[in-house]
């Protein structure tokens, strides 16, 4: 059995080397096929983390037709406090928002010279956990505070909302779409390759055929030879994706557009790398098989 | 050794390469078969290794129906018969010694008995100063006797050869055929696909001839 595995590996190895340019035009295809994949994972999974970023400054505004007086602020906090969807309930007084409408208008600030320190109306400001991040939560967490606040206005972005959650629906929709087209394509180019390369060593499946080889004899090497060249295609994969996202996609994107917005590109976790490497020898098993069945014939 | 009944292969509803072919051939015999192109000597040779199937009859190899023999006994009839094709079939990125290891890989034999029977092989072809070279780098006759010892290494009990020596100028397959009267001499049945009537004039044994794909003539010289 060990002498077998043995010789199968050996095999698998010699012919490798044996073909060099054939092996070079698999490893380089899949390498090609898995970067590509696995760069639109990578644009996905960032978009999503700044969805989700973007998501964290949701806020639902609660203007107050009167300032509370003290004891009855502090019953209010302490009732909007217990919503089962919020983590943090803020009241900003009139003074305090008029402050901040100044600093907003910075040197164009003594325009509000003159104005009334109350005219701006006081407000609560109600952070939510990231789960009621989204219509339904906000909507809930409004009904509720109708119940307990006498609020002129309640404000929590409806339109930004609207166009936030088509934007994540459509998000789903293409990445689901693309990456299905992306992977058939990347499974259709990696099995032809590998096709292609067998076709070129009909004649030693033949012959191995001839003189009295079983099936498993010559489908195992070839098997072996692909899981092998799907792991260097898996790790050429990563190593590429890797040099291009640390050497150029992350400083340009980052420098430019991300930094003033407060957000990191990452890159894949360890388990997704496992994961892009796993493919790789998964893709080069079933791309062989799937051509040594239509090659193979006792 | 070899028996056929009633055999019959057709490949179109019109085309019927052999016809209600029966013969038999014992063991130890030397048997040539010939006929003009499109007889069926290659049809014939192809169902006796089990490259094809017979559309009727009855085809027996050292006692075994092979008729209808599933695909995964095929491998372990073939390594009971040898092959020789005319075009040599070698694997031209591999060398001498690898060609003919191979057949004795693909059985599963062990690493140092590879190497003994190897040698051994292309010694008695007159090779064996040529194991790492590939073919490419040898005349057709060195190819066709590494060929031979390909098929020979296995110790068959049945040689088939399709037209081997039909590539190769007289003198080499003299040579050839000297190797095949070797092999039968050792008590492998051969049976020898060829259109060159001077080859079983010089070797006189038994002749089958075909004609469309049915056996015209079965002749067993007087001499033997």
């Amino acid at each position: 059995m060990l002498d077998k595995s043995s010789y199968f590996i050996r095999r698998a190895l010699r012919n490798m080397r044996q073909w060099p340019f054939l092996c070079t035009a698999s490893v380089l295809t899949m390498a090609v096929a898995l970067a590509s994949v696995a760069t639109f994972f990578l644009v996905v999974m960032n978009v999503q983390l700044m969805a989700t970023k973007w998501s964290e400054d949701l806020q639902v505004v609660a203007y107050l037709e009167q300032q509370p007086g003290n004891a009855q602020l502090a019953q209010l906090l302490a009732d909007i406090e217990k919503f089962p969807e919020v983590t943090t309930v803020k009241f900003v007084s009139n003074k305090e928002a008029m402050q901040r409408f100044r600093s907003r208008l910075g040197g164009e600030s003594d325009l509000l010279d003159g104005v009334r320190e109350d005219i701006l109306p006081a407000s609560l400001e109600l952070s939510l956990l990231p789960e009621y991040r989204n219509r339904t939560g906000v909507e809930q967490v409004v009904r509720r505070l109708e119940a307990h606040v006498d609020s002129g206005d309640i404000h929590y972005g409806q339109d930004w909302l609207e166009r936030f959650e088509t934007f994540v629906a459509v998000l789903k929709i293409v990445s689901q779409a693309l990456g299905g087209f992306l992977l058939l394509a990347a499974l259709f180019i990696v099995s032809n390759t590998i096709r292609l390369t067998l076709y070129a060593r009909r004649d030693e499946l033949e012959i191995m055929a001839l003189v009295g080889a079983t099936l498993r004899f010559i489908k195992v090497p070839f098997l072996l030879e692909g899981a092998l060249q799907g792991l260097l295609g898996g790790v050429l994969a990563l190593v590429i994706l890797s040099a291009v996202f640390n050497l150029f996609l992350s400083p340009v994107i980052q420098s430019f557009w991300l930094t003033p917005a407060g957000i990191e590109l990452v890159f894949l976790d360890f388990n997704q790398q496992l994961l892009l490497v796993s493919a790789g020898v998964l893709l080069g098993i079933f791309g062989s098989l799937s051509s040594l069945r239509k090659l193979v014939q006792i | 050794m070899i028996q056929l009944y009633n055999v019959s292969k057709s490949y179109q509803k019109e085309n019927t390469a052999l016809k209600d072919l029966s013969v038999q051939i014992g063991k130890g015999e030397f048997v040539y078969v010939t006929g003009a192109s499109g007889a069926g000597k290659t049809t014939l040779l192809r169902l006796l290794y089990s490259a094809e199937r017979p559309t009727r009859g009855q085809i027996l190899i050292d006692g075994q129906n092979i008729s209808r023999i599933s695909r995964f006994k095929i491998p372990y009839l073939r390594r009971k018969i040898g092959v020789v094709f005319q075009d040599y079939k070698l694997l031209n990125s591999r060398t001498v010694y690898e060609n003919v290891a191979f057949a004795l890989e693909a059985q599963g034999k062990k690493r140092y008995e590879v190497s003994k029977k190897v040698y051994q092989a292309l010694k008695s072809v007159g090779l064996e100063h040529r194991l790492q070279r590939t073919p490419l780098e040898l005349s057709g006759g060195e190819q066709q006797r590494i060929a031979i010892a390909r098929a020979l290494v296995v110790d068959p009990l049945i040689l088939l050869a399709d037209e081997p020596s039909g590539n190769l100028d007289q003198d080499v397959a003299l040579e050839i055929m000297e190797l095949f009267r070797q092999a039968n001499a050792r008590g492998t049945t051969v049976l020898l696909a060829t259109h060159d009537h001077s080859l079983y004039h010089r070797f006189p044994r038994r002749v089958l001839t075909l004609e469309q794909g049915c056996l015209v003539k079965d002749h067993q010289p007087e001499t033997l």
